[in-house]
């Protein structure tokens, strides 16, 4: 009788596996989202509106990836959680390629100011 | 039997439906969804631009990520799993162009950073040389006027020299003025020794008495007369004249034409001792006045020996 109750009850237990997709919580990658999202942001990513999109985008994917998480669809988590990572990289890179054309952009004015200063 | 060969064409025609549906749905499955397409077009233009040259790396992970998106559609068809995949493979695309867009924008500052420092050493450069110029032109104008100054200083020495030199001139015109003064006074004095001196409107007039210069009658000079006539013209000669005029005088006796020819002949004979003791010819003329020009009464001996007399007239130096 009790041999019988274990078996049933494992069977149950892993039937209730299969149907969570058996993946892990993505632990991992959540938190590697969020670093690139702080990251992000430290690069300036707010002062950009276009890296300030992507962080945004990025910040609700993880908050619908913590969500998954939370309904056990762990998979489907680590995917968004990529999808945010992503966008958070994006931001980064975009806030990093705004900051340098605008020195740029200030290097080259000096360059003309300093020309001008000197052919005066 | 119209009927029957109609539904007999329905028929056909809904077996003919029904063998499509299943081959639509199959090309439904080969329809890329929306991230894929989007991944591809953002991937194309990564690799058309920039990126290619200034973010390889990035624009490779792009690549492998949109080749994984493209593998997972191939194999599941457009599912969330290809969407999601889909979907980081247009961002990494998009991170590759933004990663070449910083990188063209460094190259581009690191260039304005050594331009501004070229310029700068270009500005400093022109700077020196106009700060050269500037102490060339400053040490030119210095010199000019340091020559200027000892040019100055050159005129007001030689300019002293000058007044020293016209001072001393004058000095020497005053003493040589006084000398020729002294002279003349000396002169003046030792001529009044042996003859009457006075000034008339004429000039100065000498006059020698006919007793001392000629024996009675002649024209020869007596031997002192020679003497005393050398004094006299030594002394014109210290005085200085502008011209003389002989005059030879005698009194009444006799005719009056041999008195005019012994008077002329007696002031030739004193001109030509004269002109022995260097008074120049062109300066000197003699004349007869005979006896038209008596001194003194002719009645008496003294009277008359006053009258025989020559007279030389000085018309003195302006």
């Amino acid at each position: 009788m009790n041999v019988r109750f274990l078996l049933v009850g494992c069977c149950a237990c892993a039937l209730t596996a299969m149907a969570c997709g058996g993946a892990a919580v993505p632990q991992d990658a959540l938190t590697a989202a969020q670093a690139d999202v702080k990251g992000a942001e430290v690069g300036g990513a707010a002062e950009n509106p276009q890296a300030m999109l992507h962080l945004k985008l990025a910040k609700d994917q993880i908050d619908e990836a913590q969500k998954l998480i939370k309904d056990n669809d762990n998979e489907q988590a680590a995917r968004t959680l990529d999808r945010a990572q992503a966008d958070a990289e994006l931001a980064l890179s975009l806030a990093k390629a705004a900051k340098a054309q605008g020195e740029a952009s200030e290097a080259s004015d000096q360059v003309g100011q300093l020309k001008k200063q000197i052919n005066k | 039997m119209i009927k029957p060969r109609l539904s007999i064409r329905s028929a056909f025609a809904a077996l003919v439906c029904l063998a499509l549906v299943p081959s639509l749905a199959a090309c439904g499955a080969a329809i890329p969804p929306s991230e894929l397409v989007d991944a591809r077009t953002a991937y194309k233009r990564a690799a058309a631009g920039p990126a290619t040259q200034l973010a390889p790396a990035q624009l490779d992970t792009a690549k492998q990520a949109l080749d994984n998106a493209e593998k997972q559609f191939a194999s599941d068809g457009p599912n969330q799993k290809t969407k999601d995949i889909a979907y980081v493979a247009e961002r990494r695309a998009e991170i590759a162009e933004a990663e070449a867009a910083r990188e063209g924008a460094d190259r581009q500052r690191s260039k304005a950073d050594k331009d501004f420092k070229s310029t700068e050493m270009e500005g400093l450069a022109k700077t020196k040389d106009q700060l050269e110029a500037e102490r060339r032109a400053r040490e030119q104008t210095k010199a000019e006027a340091d020559r200027n100054r000892e040019r100055s200083a050159d005129e007001i020495a030689r300019s002293k020299d000058e007044i020293n030199k016209t001072k001393a001139e004058l000095a020497t015109e005053k003493a040589a003025r006084a000398e020729a003064e002294k002279k003349a006074a000396a002169a003046m004095a030792s001529l009044q020794e042996i003859a009457k001196v006075k000034e008339e409107a004429r000039g100065v007039v000498i006059t020698l008495s006919g007793s001392v210069l000629f024996a009675t009658g002649k024209s020869d000079l007596l031997p002192i007369a020679k003497d005393k006539l050398t004094e006299v013209a030594k002394a014109l000669k210290d005085q200085g004249f502008k011209s003389l005029l002989v005059e030879g005088h005698t009194d009444s006796r006799g005719k009056a034409a041999d008195n005019d020819k012994l008077s002329l002949k007696r002031a030739e004979a004193v001109r030509d001792h004269l002109l022995t003791q260097g008074i120049p010819a062109d300066k000197i003329r003699a004349e007869g006045l005979g006896s038209t020009r008596p001194v003194a009464e002719n009645d008496t001996a003294e009277g008359r020996a006053n009258n025989r007399r020559v007279e030389i007239i000085v018309t003195p130096e302006k």
